[in-house]
């Protein structure tokens, strides 16, 4: 599904975030990528998502290589990939129930297909009584999940998450790892970049593990740590 | 495009039309005045182009004889000019009697000009030459100026030269103008979308990130910029229509021999246009914003 080939990413002021890179994932996969800070994770998404190109190497994704997009092909890419920051990245002039919507009006759905799809992946995170709330009403756990409603609501394939609990006490993170868990089971790859030890451990899923831009280890039912 | 879609654009356009405010009416206000200066000069060089055409093709030549040529010879050149000169239909004497009664006319009925003037008339004897085609009035009226006892030669080209002169300072100037003005329209609604693009740029980034489309992103800024040009333009037409109109009316009252324009499909025409170049303007302005901000 996914697969990356030698990809090095050097960022114009000469930073090295990423460096030979290999790496394949699979249809349906749930996978932790961790690492220090400054280790390459969100340069990792980035790459995934078409925010950066790569300096060396070759991205594709459903047999494609998104290298070779066009500009005009890149907003479809990013249909098939939903993506989740830290910062939640809602809009505040608007209910919880708009931020949600607001991604299929974006891709210009017919309004009767958006209503009940909004109101399905709300129930899914478990935000339906929170529908007229604001952003600012939220804790952020709940703005979390109000991001990740968004993220999945026209069904990506690939759903990417950049420290989602980053912000999040463990109560609100374990939950979050729960919707995502059970995107996942519904047939979504996942991919989360996180330093959440106890996320990861909670969970015995694929973990790569990158270290000042390396892959330093891949193991498919892994923990936080190296258990050597 | 769907409905729903429209009104999205609409609704965003018209909330950023209202949230800049100052700007948004400082953009309208230059769009306005750019817009009436260049229709002004536009009307002026069109009527100024309608006058030299109706000079150009008037066929009449007027030709003074000196005052000290007696009736005799007058009518020999008379005989000589339209026999002699190739293309010449026809050749009126205009008496200096009757140059004296008309100028007495225009004074006034009771007025005794003879006595005023000392009872001898200082007018000169003339004709009114008719060219067969306005493109031989030139080479007519030069052979005509070559007779000796002719002092003066006088015809709508002579006239024109002066005119194209002038015109051609006027048609510069209103280019200048132009350029200038719808610059600077440019300028000022690129600022007041860049304003709004900024105040939405956390939306713009969601959306990209969701998948919209730049085509989709832009829009709403782009009908914002039409609109700033749109009522720009609405309010420069309106003026410029109304002082147009007016002016046209005094002006016609005095100088009615002048063929000023007032033809209605003429005028609309020129209008529409202009409220093209203010629309123009407006995509323009917020082109310029938005593709910098979509790095298109
Ligand atoms: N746009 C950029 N321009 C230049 N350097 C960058 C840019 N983005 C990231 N970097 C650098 O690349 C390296 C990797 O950054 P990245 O954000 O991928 O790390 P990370 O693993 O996500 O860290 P964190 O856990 O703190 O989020 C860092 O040294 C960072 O300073
Ligand atoms: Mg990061």
């Amino acid at each position: 599904m996914i697969q990356l080939f030698n990809v090095s990413k050097v960022y114009s002021n000469g930073v090295k975030a990423l460096s030979d890179i290999n790496l394949e994932i699979e249809k349906g996969e749930f996978l932790f990528i961790v690492g220090a800070s400054g280790a390459g994770k969100s340069s990792f998404i980035k790459l995934l998502i078409r925010d950066e190109i790569p300096t060396k190497g070759q991205i594709m994704i459903g047999g494609r290589s998104i290298l070779r997009l066009k500009r005009s092909e890149v907003p479809h890419l990013r249909r098939k990939i939903g993506v989740v920051f830290q910062d939640y990245r809602l809009l505040e002039n608007r209910t919880v129930f708009e931020n949600v919507s607001f991604a299929l009006e974006v891709l210009q759905c017919p309004s009767w297909q958006i209503k009940p799809r909004a109101l399905q992946v709300l129930q899914m995170v478990g935000l339906s009584s929170k529908c007229d709330a604001f952003p600012a009403q939220l804790s952020g756990g709940e703005q979390q999940r109000v991001a990740i409603a968004r993220a999945i609501i026209n069904t990506p394939r690939i759903l990417v998450a950049d420290e989602p609990t980053g912000n999040l006490d463990p109560d609100n993170s374990k939950e979050i790892l729960k919707i995502l868990y059970r995107i996942n089971k519904l047939g979504t790859t996942v991919i989360v970049a996180t330093h959440d030890q106890e996320m990861v451990d909670s969970i015995r899923k694929r973990v790569i593990a990158l270290e000042k831009g390396r892959i330093v280890r891949d193991d498919l039912r892994g923990a936080y740590r190296c258990e050597a | 495009m769907r409905l729903r879609t429209v009104l999205y654009f609409m609704r965003q356009a018209f909330v950023s039309l209202s949230r800049n405010g100052w700007m948004s009416i400082l953009s309208v206000a230059t769009v306005a005045i750019a817009l009436f200066i260049i229709g002004s000069f536009f009307l002026l060089v069109a009527n100024a182009n309608a006058i030299a055409s109706q000079l150009e093709s008037d066929v009449r030549i007027v030709a003074f004889v000196d005052v000290s040529v007696p009736r005799e010879e007058v009518l020999e050149i008379r005989e000589k000019i339209s026999k002699d000169i190739d293309g010449v239909v026809d050749v009126q004497l205009v008496p200096k009697e009757e140059g004296l009664k008309k100028l007495g006319e225009r004074f006034g009925e009771n007025n005794n000009l003879i006595t005023a003037l000392g009872g001898k008339n200082p007018l000169p004897d003339y004709f009114i030459i008719r060219a067969e085609q306005p493109q031989e009035v030139k080479n007519i009226a030069r052979a005509v100026d070559g007779i000796d006892q002719v002092e003066k030669v006088d015809y709508g080209g002579k006239v024109i030269e002066r005119l194209f002169e002038i015109l051609r300072w006027v048609r510069l100037l209103g280019w200048a103008a132009m350029v200038m003005l719808t610059g600077a329209a440019v300028f000022l609604i690129s600022v007041t979308i860049r304003l709004t693009v900024y105040a939405r740029h956390k939306e713009i980034n969601i959306m990209k990130y969701i998948g919209a489309t730049d085509w989709f992103i832009s829009w709403p800024f782009f009908l914002e910029g039409m609109i700033l040009g749109l009522i720009g333009a609405a309010i420069a037409l309106g003026t410029l229509y109304f002082s147009y109109v007016s002016l046209i009316q005094n002006l016609t009252l005095t100088l009615n021999f002048i063929p000023f324009i007032s033809d209605p499909v003429f005028l609309g025409r020129t209008l529409c246009w202009l409220l093209l170049l203010g629309v123009v303007v407006g995509a323009l302005g917020s082109l310029i914003s938005v593709r910098r901000y979509l790095k298109v």
